[in-house]
């Protein structure tokens, strides 16, 4: 029966190629049919692979998952409070729809997670902030302020500490 | 459309991966019933909301997942246990308030993605919810 699938995804997990690195990002396909013990494992996994790689971004690619409930929501959030302490941003990709209809109904919102519609747009957002860090980098005497100048610039109207409930 | 004749399945729940399993076979069921892929995501949410809350606080349980199909057509979802009960239905349906660290929205959220949404609680017997969404 095609269900057991989840058991098996929570066994392998570990050893499961669901997380890659590409440029200055942390690549991670969710799969679907997680138990919510696979959902904290990958987490594990993401955080540990964010210090492994040095990732400036990780993107959570939504696209095989079908089914999103208040503990996946959950995940998401934590996962991008989390990264945020090691200095990656989250990025998700690819909620279908459906996902996003029933997560907004559900009662969950995640106001300033940065969400692209597919890997080549999360791509050029991580392009597009390298490019302003250097700029900034370039022209400011002080690396370290320019850096977090850039970083007001790009999150003008994001803080990730904003999660609420409806 | 075809005729489909209605359909019942009962799911034990006693594992995390049961709750999976359920979910699963809930979308399955919402969709083969004719309800648009949006509407069967919101019935295996809400599977997994009540069959976590099981697994969670009382450890074993069922969910029963009725596809009715003749005069009307819905999805009917039974959950029920024989723990504790919940203390305050009506805190908890309010939304935002949870013993397990959770967000809160398990109970609360569910009961707006479904039609119909009663919970029969018993201090020491147990609770059953049942949870009703027509195919409009």
């Amino acid at each position: 029966m095609k269900n057991f699938e989840a058991s098996e995804i929570g066994e392998t997990l570990e050893t499961f190629t669901v997380v890659q690195k590409l440029e200055d990002l942390l690549l991670v396909s969710v799969p679907r049919d997680l138990t919510d013990n696979d959902v904290l494992r990958l987490r594990q996994q993401v955080l540990r692979d964010i210090r492994r790689h040095d990732s400036r971004w990780v993107l959570l690619d939504f696209s095989l998952v079908d089914i999103c409930d208040s503990f996946f929501g959950r995940f998401i959030h934590s996962t991008a409070q989390m990264a945020k302490l090691m200095g990656a941003d989250v990025i998700v990709a690819g909620l279908q729809d459906a996902v996003v209809e029933t997560m907004v109904e559900l009662g969950m919102t995640l106001p300033n997670i940065h969400a692209v519609l597919d890997l080549d747009d999360a791509l050029a957002l991580s392009r597009e902030y390298k490019a302003q860090e250097q700029e900034a980098g370039a022209i400011g005497s002080d690396q370290g302020e320019s850096e977090s100048a850039g970083l007001d610039a790009l999150y003008a109207d994001s803080a990730l500490d904003n999660w609420t409930e409806v | 459309m075809a005729e489909v004749q209605s359909q019942k399945e009962y799911f034990p729940i006693n594992s995390l991966v049961d709750v999976v399993r359920a979910r699963r076979r809930g979308l399955e069921m919402a969709q083969a019933l004719g309800f648009p892929l949006a509407e069967a995501t919101k019935i295996a949410v809400v599977i997994s909301e009540l069959g976590r809350n099981i697994e969670r606080y009382v450890g074993q349980g069922s969910i029963t997942v009725t596809a009715h199909s003749e005069d009307e057509k819905y999805i009917l979802i039974v959950a029920q246990d024989n723990g504790a009960g919940i203390p305050d239905v009506d805190r908890v349906m309010a939304g935002g308030y949870s013993t397990s660290g959770g967000l809160g929205l398990g109970l609360s959220g569910s009961k707006r993605l479904m039609d119909k949404f009663d919970i029969n609680s018993i201090a020491g017997v147990g609770t059953t919810i049942k949870a009703v969404k027509w195919l409009r």
